[in-house]
């Protein structure tokens, strides 16, 4: 079972599954702690398929690249770029996961900050261009 | 530990003949230790009695706030151990992102509202804020954390050396926003941690299920919302808390009866009734 979540985090899930735009939330650590049914799409699995994933597991099922075709690391993807500038980012790039199709998004990620400026994670939204 | 309710009523306080059995003052718990530690959970109109009926050669008292509204403050100017000059007062609760503890009680322990400042009170008042993860109060563990009501609100989460643990999330929606409700793990519900398998939940159910319906999102739950959170908590028994202001002792007993019978839960359930103590 999971680690009890934060009253951001459970707010912030709340709100990503009753929208229809991919939203993914990540903890303060890089772990994917959910995403949301439009965004099945992405990872071409469903959430309760996948459960929770650490920061290298779930950047491993999607590959990343640039709008030149560069190679995107982990750490140059908005969601890491995010936790570690601790600033809202916003970026395109090619994605591809196992369905082997490739995808033009826009993405834009955003911390969430509590109370004495405590970093819960972070809340990206997905939107295919 | 021994618990007692001071003040069961929700968001106003509602005296009157048709409410003199649950009671009509606003939130407030005694709590007491074995070994004598004090705790108030919230400062609602309740507190006033409290006060009166503490012992003289008592030194220190915590008051644990969830929050500012004013149900759950508005006992505080006319608390009486604070006119003490020889008694220390600690007061927890929630700052918020723009203001400290003591900037928002001060807000209402100042004129024109009150006429005694914060400052001119007798008492050694000490403020920490919360949510704060754990600490050591007296005899009593204490968590906070924050959960879904409007505006900075906490739960608390007291335990004794000896197991025993007391939860007390008086006014809580953790079913803001779902589709259904339980559907999630107590790990991704509001307050889930907090109540994990306390042997007392006092817990908000202001509104019967279609009274919820036209309140979403204003911080309260159902009765059957907060049996569903119980069950899912696991607790051994529960004190349904903060009545709406509207309910008469009548339309609480049916709300009680028929939301009990059609959840068959597996814990005791005790209405929130003033006066009521408990031994956990």
């Amino acid at each position: 079972m999971s680690t009890s979540k934060s009253i951001q985090m459970i707010l912030a899930r709340q709100l990503a599954s009753s929208i229809a735009t991919p939203i993914l939330l990540v903890d303060a650590g890089g772990a994917l702690i959910y995403f949301n049914e439009p965004a099945e799409a992405i990872f071409n699995q469903r959430f309760d398929e996948t459960g929770e994933m650490s920061s290298g597991e779930w950047t491993a099922l999607i590959a990343a690249v640039d709008d030149e075709r560069n190679p995107l690391p982990p750490e140059n993807r908005p969601m890491m770029r995010v936790l570690i500038e601790r600033h809202p980012v916003s970026q395109t790039m090619w994605t591809r996961s196992s369905d082997g199709e490739w995808r033009h998004l826009h993405i834009t990620a955003f911390p969430l900050i509590g109370e004495k400026n405590v970093l819960f994670g972070a809340m990206s939204i997905f939107w295919e261009i | 530990m021994k618990v007692t309710l001071w003040g069961t009523r929700g968001s106003l306080a509602a005296p009157g003949p048709e409410t003199a059995r649950y009671g009509g003052n606003t939130s407030c718990v005694g709590v007491r230790g074995r070994e004598g530690s004090v705790l108030v959970l919230d400062a609602g109109t309740g507190i006033r009695r409290l006060g009166a009926s503490l012992d003289a050669s008592l030194r220190r008292i915590d008051i644990l706030l969830t929050h500012m509204h004013m149900d759950h403050i508005q006992g505080l100017g006319f608390f009486s151990p604070l006119y003490h000059p020889d008694l220390d007062v600690h007061i927890w609760g929630p700052a918020s992102t723009n203001l400290s503890l003591r900037e928002r009680l001060m807000r209402y322990l100042s004129p024109p509202l009150f006429p005694v400042s914060l400052r001119e009170l007798p008492c050694a008042i000490t403020l920490h804020e919360v949510p704060c993860g754990e600490v050591d109060i007296g005899e009593f563990r204490v968590s906070t954390a924050l959960v879904c009501h409007p505006g900075p609100t906490v739960g608390y989460r007291i335990a004794e050396a000896r197991g025993s643990v007391l939860t007390y999330l008086p006014d809580h929606e953790p079913a803001l926003g779902a589709l259904t409700f339980p559907s999630l793990p107590r790990a991704w519900t509001s307050g889930g941690s907090l109540a994990a398998e306390a042997d007392l939940l006092i817990h908000d159910s202001q509104y019967n299920s279609h009274e919820y319906l036209g309140h979403v999102g204003w911080g309260h739950s159902s009765l059957k919302q907060t049996l569903d959170f119980a069950t899912l908590s696991e607790v051994k028994q529960l004190v349904p808390f903060h009545h709406d202001p509207g309910h008469t002792d009548a339309d609480l007993d049916l709300l009680m009866e028929e939301a009990i019978a059609y959840a068959n839960p597996a814990y005791r359930v005790c209405p929130g009734v003033e006066g009521a103590t408990f031994e956990i």
